[in-house]
């Protein structure tokens, strides 16, 4: 029975491990300070102007003429076909308020990244959508179509097409999703 | 039918504290992986083979066990062990080929997960067909569907950790790849008849299997039978949390909430180990068997 005992308490221990080692209180204070410091970057930028207020657009039917964000807001057709587009990786574009288009990229220096429309996106939260609860993180698919204020480096990028390196984004409402925007 | 017999309070006990355990060890089981996730995602591929080789000595443990209740208890956290490696592999060939998120917000991995489904079909069809399973659900649909050749299996099972652990990963794989493709827009939605008709039917079920689990009076065939009893009702939760109708406690790390799972979990883990410490002799009757 001894040895039962025993197991039992690896198996929780492991169960618990996940817990334990992330709720390690360095990393909550670490995780604490990022939140904190992600916070005074963001709304001093948005105060000075550095931010890119836009709207997110797919890339394929932007491309092919299909819709024209530009001069006007998808309709509700458009808008879920290209959201499904976007769902099956063709590229999502971010257009600015003053008309001009930015490639997401993920930033500069590594040889190998990952899918930026899978990248979570650190969600900058007001005060109020705190309370709320709001989710802390957005990823680009369900955003498409949504107005969003974004901060990160931007890059020169190609034919007047500018990259940017999404660091962290502000946005009205619920991310999530299930329920139809 | 354990279930002829009258409902004593020692079945209701016994039931409560299964579900409880089951329940417990799902919400734990979410919220572990959700901190790993928000404040230390270094660690999760570490812990996900950790999980996996603890589920599998765990399962192997099982052999050494005489008691059926320990079998089940120790089979169902090598089970979720497992489970947990299963989705940790998914999450991490997501990230290798770069899929997105869906726009109606459905995780990479569980959009892997859903194209599993065939997967699943031959799976479920090998269950179907092989006469030493005993599952009630797999029982009817042989009835039904006339694909018992001779009588259906008795006899003694030797070791029901395995078995648990299966099952556990069967229920729960079964029940994330039918919400996967009821949420999917393009075949039926979050808002679709199917997912309407899986929330009623989840709820109607809940209640049949309890039921039907008050009729087993001691851990083991009562901790098994919780297994699909607790996943069904998760559907539930699943559905109303895609519906914006309920907040996750553990996606949304509510510690109030979280903290009373905990305890729950806790005393009934004590309460299942302190009657599987009595009952140390005790050996599998039959009425477990069917």
């Amino acid at each position: 029975m001894r040895q039962v005992l025993i197991l039992c308490c690896i198996v929780f221990a492991v169960l618990l491990a996940g817990t334990t080692r992330a709720e390690d209180k360095n990393y909550k204070e670490k995780h604490a300070e990022k939140v904190k410091n992600m916070e005074e970057v963001f709304f001093a930028a948005s105060r000075d102007g550095k931010t890119i207020k836009g709207v997110f657009v797919e890339g394929n039917s932007l491309f092919n003429g299909t819709t024209v964000p530009q001069e006007r807001p998808y309709t509700a057709e458009e808008l879920e076909n290209a959201k499904r587009s976007a769902e099956r990786n063709s590229k999502i574009f971010l257009l600015a308020g003053d008309g001009t288009l930015y490639y997401p990229t993920l930033p500069r220096g590594q040889a190998v990244t990952q899918s930026a429309q899978a990248y979570r996106m650190p969600r900058v939260l007001t005060p109020e959508q705190k309370r709320e609860g709001l989710f802390t993180w957005a990823t680009m698919v369900p955003m498409v179509g949504r107005t969003v204020e974004v901060y990160g480096d931007v890059y020169p990028g190609y034919a007047g097409v500018k990259g940017i390196a999404i660091k962290y984004i502000a946005f009205e409402g619920e991310y999530i999703v299930g329920k139809k925007d | 039918m354990a279930t002829k017999k009258p409902i004593s309070f020692k079945a209701i006990f016994y039931t409560t504290i299964s579900l409880v355990w089951i329940f417990g060890l799902s919400a734990i089981g979410h919220i572990v992986m959700v901190l790993i996730e928000k404040y230390n995602p270094g660690i999760k591929y570490d812990f996900a083979w950790t999980s996996a080789l603890v589920g599998f000595f765990a399962i192997y443990s099982t052999r050494f066990m005489k008691s059926d209740g320990w079998q089940s208890f120790i089979g169902c956290l090598g089970g979720l062990g497992l489970w947990f490696a299963f989705e940790y592999s998914l999450m991490y060939g997501g990230h290798r080929l770069g899929v997105t998120y869906t726009w109606n917000g459905s995780y990479p991995e569980y959009r892997m997960m859903k194209w599993t489904f065939m997967l699943l079909i031959m799976v479920f069809v090998y269950l179907l067909f092989q006469e030493s399973v005993r599952c009630n659900f797999i029982f009817f649909l042989r009835r039904k569907l006339r694909l018992m050749r001779g009588a259906i299996a008795t006899g003694k099972i030797s070791n029901y950790g395995p078995r648990t652990a299966f099952e556990y990963i069967m229920v729960t794989w079964t029940f994330y790849v039918m919400l996967m493709i009821g949420y999917d827009e393009e075949l039926f939605g979050a808002h679709s008849w199917f997912i309407y008709v899986l929330f009623f039917a989840s709820f109607s079920v809940f209640f049949y299997l309890c039921y039907k689990l008050l009729g087993y009076d001691r851990f083991g065939a009562n901790l098994r039978y919780a297994i699909p009893t607790v996943t069904i009702l998760w559907n539930d939760i699943e559905i109303l949390a895609k519906w914006g109708m309920l907040k996750e406690p553990w996606v949304h790390i509510n510690w109030t909430i979280m903290s009373v799972i905990i305890a729950g979990f806790v005393i009934s883990t004590y309460l299942i180990v302190k009657d599987l410490r009595r009952r140390k002799d005790g050996m599998i009757e039959s009425k477990d068997i069917t």
